[in-house]
């Protein structure tokens, strides 16, 4: 399998990338403590209900499932779009990426659906620590999406008008980590909340 | 050694993706089954359930993120690795901190701690009522909103368990409806789905308990000395 | 509709009262005089050519410094207004400020201190001379390295920002712990200027230190492993790597504390079922950490004066650099004993203590490393080692302080005492001020190409370790007596007024300290002509970045050099150096997308702490904007052919003997020698007059 991406750069570009892709790592890592906060605050307050219902009551097992399910098979045909990055086949980037991008926002819209259920009725992020704690975990892996979906639509564009070219592949990579980043994180907003919620 | 390798971006072939999509599916439908068919529970879901999430960590780490193709030196698996670790660090260090002071310091846990735990029987020459040993258990059900038995009858220093087996949660407070009073030390039980909650009887008298939500929810108890 | 547009904005915060108005004044007129020297000598546009968009780390590094010594005497004038205060306070007499006002000061205070002073010094430290010691050109991002410290510059305005529009910052103490900090109990603006402020900084701190990463781990020169970086690299690689672990923590709390103040969430309120102490255990887990990220860069700085000034090796370089990883390492497990009074009890309590406690161990491996250095070294008492003494001193005194203060029994009576206060500045001055302030003299000749004038300087380290002395000794005596910190009024049966009014003069005195090192800048460019440093290296140094001419170039090295040991331009100057050769450098363009995207930043803030909703929307947009546009632009650098790199050299061998040939002022001073305190003032005399008489100032603007 020809790496033709790779095989174009020169070695400053070569060094660049590697550099990029390392500092963008250690981001990740950033970005994982923030989550660490969250979680931390969340299994403290969980119990904080104040009487009202807790996550045994108020969580859809069968939803959750529905949204992991979906991250994750968007994680995988990301994977697939960046293969098809790494050979310099544009119109298969697209189609997975698209692909990867209708995924997403599916599971973008069942998530808002089920905060939008919440709120109406009557438990918001005000109404309890617990609440606090759930809206601020779950709703910051939200908006983690919500900017992936972002970054995934303007770089898709530029990849429409510009061809794969090397800083694409890689603003490409980077996104593919992002993404496979974000559906880690989700594994455990999984079992944290929604399963760890029956015990 | 130097630190101009060659640029080692390390990328997988469709198969790895395949197989690593296959097993995140099994470690995910597989604890799901486990904890909704309630076939786990307590601490042996928690276990379950972290011990499926880090196994499909480590497969998406490998086989999405290719993390073990790095070239050496391995920044990026270091860095990752330190990074559980202070995960750890800042999980289970708050987990604990936060544990001992809500048990130290919350004023509602403190006066049960000061009457129970700590077994503490006399203040001032003033009796507490604290018990110095426990009798044996007693237990109230509350299943489809019906308290069964509706009243018991036991001995000083025996417990008394509620257990809840409905399907929603029941707050039970002592006293009556309209003006609740704490009993040993307890103000309100919280009993989620499945759940129950042990008091100890060191306060003699007939008293009345009540689910807050439903107040015809009820029943009452007798301590005798 | 008013709200609509403004927010929470009113006529009423505009300032009006003393102190707001006496802030907006001065930053007004500074403002002004800065307008009107760069338009009299019309200097806008090589302003933003030359260093605002400047993505060269030295230029960046020397913008850090002046933005943090400036915020160094904002915090200090903090100091002595709280000092000041106490000294007068006592008894029927009540001093100058308000109760709350002086909350507001010593919050201040804190905060500038650490985020704004500390970090700028230690960032523009790293900036410019990491990439030198590792023989690289530049950091891994060079855009990365603008964005970062111009979000820092945004979080310096906004910490200033309440004296134009507010009039009140936090007066919850530095660190803001709920449930003071929640909207119940501060229901001002005053914490969300705080919140915002550490905010922006705090991502500008952590995109520096990923950048920082990088470049360290990545860009060394060919041969240098880690093993044979210098000491300097090593502190600042720790702390960078504590930096990315730790302010992670900080962003998290500072958005829940944001949450419960904007929209009414719980996490640390008293009520709804949050958890105050919850609040107190996560920013610890960064604080804590946050003081050894300050100061492991400056234990690097000191391996390197010590062996450069005990003209000697580093003994034992493994040690040195082992003790630094474990301090960097241990700091993450000991946050607790800033609360052990908080009831966590006793195994809780006993854990942490020890932990701390083992913090000393490889701490005194450094300690240990330093005196074996000078252990039969030819000692030189230059500015920079006469720091480093300092600093052993207070430093170590700082630290026993701090063993004692890790025993939880003894921390109960001690805790929030004068005692911890002495504690921690100990460290804080003795060992990050100092540092920076040696390295800032150790290193003065390379960033100016002038070498420091070593009378005043003595004069100003003996001002500033007598000061020091006055002040924080009479501190850890009161902390003993059981005066609390953070007191701005005491019955005068405590018998502490003395003690107080003792620690007002050495603040005085460390106010001397800090106009003589002003002076002794001045007096060095007054005597540039005696002190010049032509070779680029003034004190036979050991490491890279002496092999390069004072002030370097652009691009630093015409060819990256190769390292064959540690120490690697001694063991250079023992082969003979390389002939110069040359070859094409890539070089960054300059950019402002860095100031562009931080003025967004700093808009957005505003718009949250104000609540101008459609601000916030427009500048998160901005933001968003202007990165996408500066991260898909694929045109960010450009060539320096080799022969271009020959003629830069050629010409700035040129300039440096034209500049020796010119005439020097005439000061009527004596150049055989450093020039003192009475020669100063009868130069600088002179000089005023000259100006005066002769009214240079036209002539300044011509040769613009």
């Amino acid at each position: 399998m020809a790496d033709m991406a790779e095989a174009k750069l020169t070695e400053h570009e070569a060094h660049y990338n590697d550099r990029v892709q390392f500092g963008f790592w250690i981001y990740l890592m950033t970005d994982l403590l923030m989550f660490t906060v969250l979680f931390a605050v969340y299994a403290v307050l969980r119990d904080n209900t104040l009487g009202g219902p807790g996550g045994d009551e108020l969580f859809s097992q069968p939803l959750a499932l529905t949204e992991t399910l979906i991250l994750l098979t968007s994680s995988f045909t990301a994977g697939l779009g960046m293969i098809a990055a790494r050979r310099g086949l544009k119109n298969q980037v697209l189609v997975w990426f698209g692909i990867t991008f209708m995924l997403g926002l599916a599971f973008l819209s069942f998530e808002l659906k089920e905060f939008a259920e919440f709120i109406h009725e009557g438990h918001t992020m005000n109404t309890n620590a617990f609440l606090s704690s759930f809206f601020a975990l779950v709703g910051t892996h939200g908006l983690h999406i919500t900017s992936g979906l972002l970054w995934m639509a303007i770089t898709l564009i530029f990849v429409m008008r510009r061809g794969l070219n090397g800083p694409l592949v890689r603003k490409l990579t980077l996104l593919s980590l992002f993404w496979h980043f974000l559906d880690i994180v989700w594994i455990f907003i999984f079992s944290v909340v929604y399963l760890m919620a029956l015990a | 050694m130097s630190s101009n390798p060659k640029h080692h971006t390390e990328h997988g072939t469709t198969a790895s993706y395949i197989v690593g999509f296959i097993l995140s599916l099994l470690f995910t439908i597989i604890p799901y089954l486990l904890v909704t068919k309630h076939k786990v529970s307590g601490t042996s879901l928690l276990a379950t359930v972290l011990g499926f999430a880090l196994l499909q960590m480590i497969i998406q780490l490998v086989f999405f993120l290719h993390l073990g193709r790095e070239k050496k030196p391995y920044w990026q698996s270091s860095f990752l690795v330190a990074t559980v670790g202070l995960i750890l660090v800042v999980v289970v260090g708050s987990l604990w901190i936060m544990h001992h002071l809500h048990y130290n310091m919350v004023p509602t846990e403190a006066s049960k701690k000061l009457v129970n735990d700590e077994a503490i029987y006399q203040i001032g020459g003033e009796q507490t009522g604290a018990c110095q040993t426990m009798g044996p258990n007693h237990q109230i059900t509350i299943k489809d909103g019906q308290i069964s038995p509706t009243h018991i009858a036991a001995q000083k220093c025996d417990t008394l368990s509620f257990v809840n087996q409905d399907d929603e949660a029941h707050h039970i407070m002592f006293g009556s409806f309209e003006e609740p009073q704490p009993y040993a030390g307890e103000d309100m039980l919280s009993l989620r789905k499945g759940r129950a909650k042990t008091i100890t009887l060191s306060e003699q008298g007939t008293h009345t308990f009540h689910d807050h939500m439903h107040p015809e929810t009820s029943g009452g108890f007798t301590v005798l000395p | 509709m008013k709200e609509l547009i403004l927010g929470k904005l009113s006529m009423h915060a505009l300032p009006h009262e003393w102190f707001t108005i006496a802030g907006s004044v001065s930053f007004l007129l500074l403002a002004l005089t800065i307008v009107v020297v760069l338009t009299w000598t019309k200097r806008w546009k090589w302003l933003w050519k030359e260093w605002l968009t400047s993505v060269d780390p030295k230029k960046i590094g020397i913008m850090y410094f002046i933005a943090g010594g400036f915020m160094l005497l904002r915090g200090g004038l903090d100091a002595i207004m709280l000092w000041l205060q106490q000294a007068l306070s006592a008894g029927e007499a009540h001093g100058y400020l308000t109760a709350d006002h002086f909350q507001q000061i010593f919050t201040a205070h804190g905060n500038i201190m650490v985020f704004f002073v500390a970090m700028a010094l230690i960032f523009g430290l790293i900036n410019y001379f990491v990439p030198l010691q590792i023989g690289a050109r530049d950091l891994a991002s060079p855009f990365l390295n603008t964005l970062g410290f111009w979000l820092y510059i945004g979080g310096v305005i906004m910490v200033n920002m309440f004296f134009f529009l507010g009039g009140e910052y936090a007066a919850t103490g530095w660190l803001a712990i709920a449930p003071l900090s929640e909207l119940q109990f501060s229901p001002g603006m005053g914490v969300d200027y705080w919140i915002w402020s550490l905010q922006i900084a705090g991502i500008g701190t952590t995109l520096g230190a990923i950048n920082f990463i990088m470049t360290i781990l990545k860009m060394r020169a060919p041969g240098m492993s880690l093993w044979r970086m210098p000491p300097f690299t090593w502190g600042s690689l720790c702390s960078m790597i504590m930096v990315v672990t730790v302010f992670p923590l900080l962003t998290a709390t500072l958005f829940l504390l944001f949450f419960d103040r904007y929209f009414g969430t719980h996490f640390f309120t008293t009520m709804g079922g949050g958890d105050p102490m919850m609040y107190t255990n996560l920013i610890w887990m960064w604080g804590h950490p946050e003081v050894y990220i300050l100061v492991l860069p400056a234990f690097g700085v000191f391996s390197e004066v010590v062996a450069t000034f005990s003209r000697k090796r580093l003994a034992s370089y493994t040690s040195n650099v082992l003790g630094m990883i474990g301090v960097a390492t241990f700091s993450l497990s000991v946050w607790l004993h800033h609360f052990f009074t908080m009831g966590a009890s006793a195994d809780v309590n006993a854990f942490f203590g020890v932990m701390t406690m083992v913090i000393a161990i490889p701490t005194s491996v450094l300690v240990f490393s330093w005196i074996a250095t000078m252990y039969k070294g030819r000692i030189q008492f230059k500015t920079p080692m006469l720091w480093f003494l300092g600093f052993i001193g207070i430093f170590a005194v700082g630290g026993m302080a701090g063993v004692v203060l890790a025993v939880p029994p003894a921390d109960f009576q001690l805790h929030n005492s004068l005692f911890l206060v002495a504690h921690f500045h100990s460290n804080v001055i003795g060992g990050v001020l100092f540092g920076i302030f040696a390295a800032l003299s150790y290193w003065f000749p390379k960033i100016t190409g002038v070498r420091l004038n070593e009378r005043i300087g003595r004069y100003a380290f003996v001002a500033w370790v007598v000061g020091f002395c006055l002040s924080f000794i009479p501190m850890y005596i009161l902390g003993f007596m059981g005066a609390t910190r953070r007191l701005d009024h005491y019955d005068s049966a405590t018998g502490w007024q003395p003690l107080y009014v003792l620690m007002f003069i050495g603040g005085l005195v460390i106010a001397i300290g800090v106009a003589l090192q002003i002076i002794q800048i001045i007096a060095s460019f007054m005597q540039r002509r005696r002190l010049r440093d032509t070779t680029g290296d003034p004190w036979d140094g050991r490491s890279l970045e002496w092999a390069t001419a004072s002030p370097p170039q652009a691009y630093n090295f015409t060819t990256i050099p190769q390292v064959e040991q540690r120490d690697a331009f001694w063991h250079m100057k023992q082969q003979g150096l390389p002939k110069p050769a040359y070859e094409n450098i890539i070089v960054p363009k300059n950019t402002g997308a860095g100031i562009y995207i931080s003025a967004f930043a700093f808009l957005a803030s505003f718009g949250f702490v104000w609540e101008i909703t459609w601000l916030i929307v427009a500048s998160i947009i901005g933001v968003l904007a202007v990165f996408v546009v500066r991260t898909f632009n694929d045109d960010v650098e450009y060539k320096l052919t080799a022969e271009q790199v020959r003629k830069l050299e050629a010409e700035r061998k040129q300039k440096d003997e034209a500049e020796q040939q010119r005439k020097a002022p005439a000061l009527g001073i004596d150049n055989s020698e450093d020039m003192g305190l009475r020669d100063f003032t009868k130069a600088a005399a002179t000089f005023g007059l000259d100006v005066i008489r002769n009214k240079r100032w036209r002539t300044w603007q011509k040769q613009n």
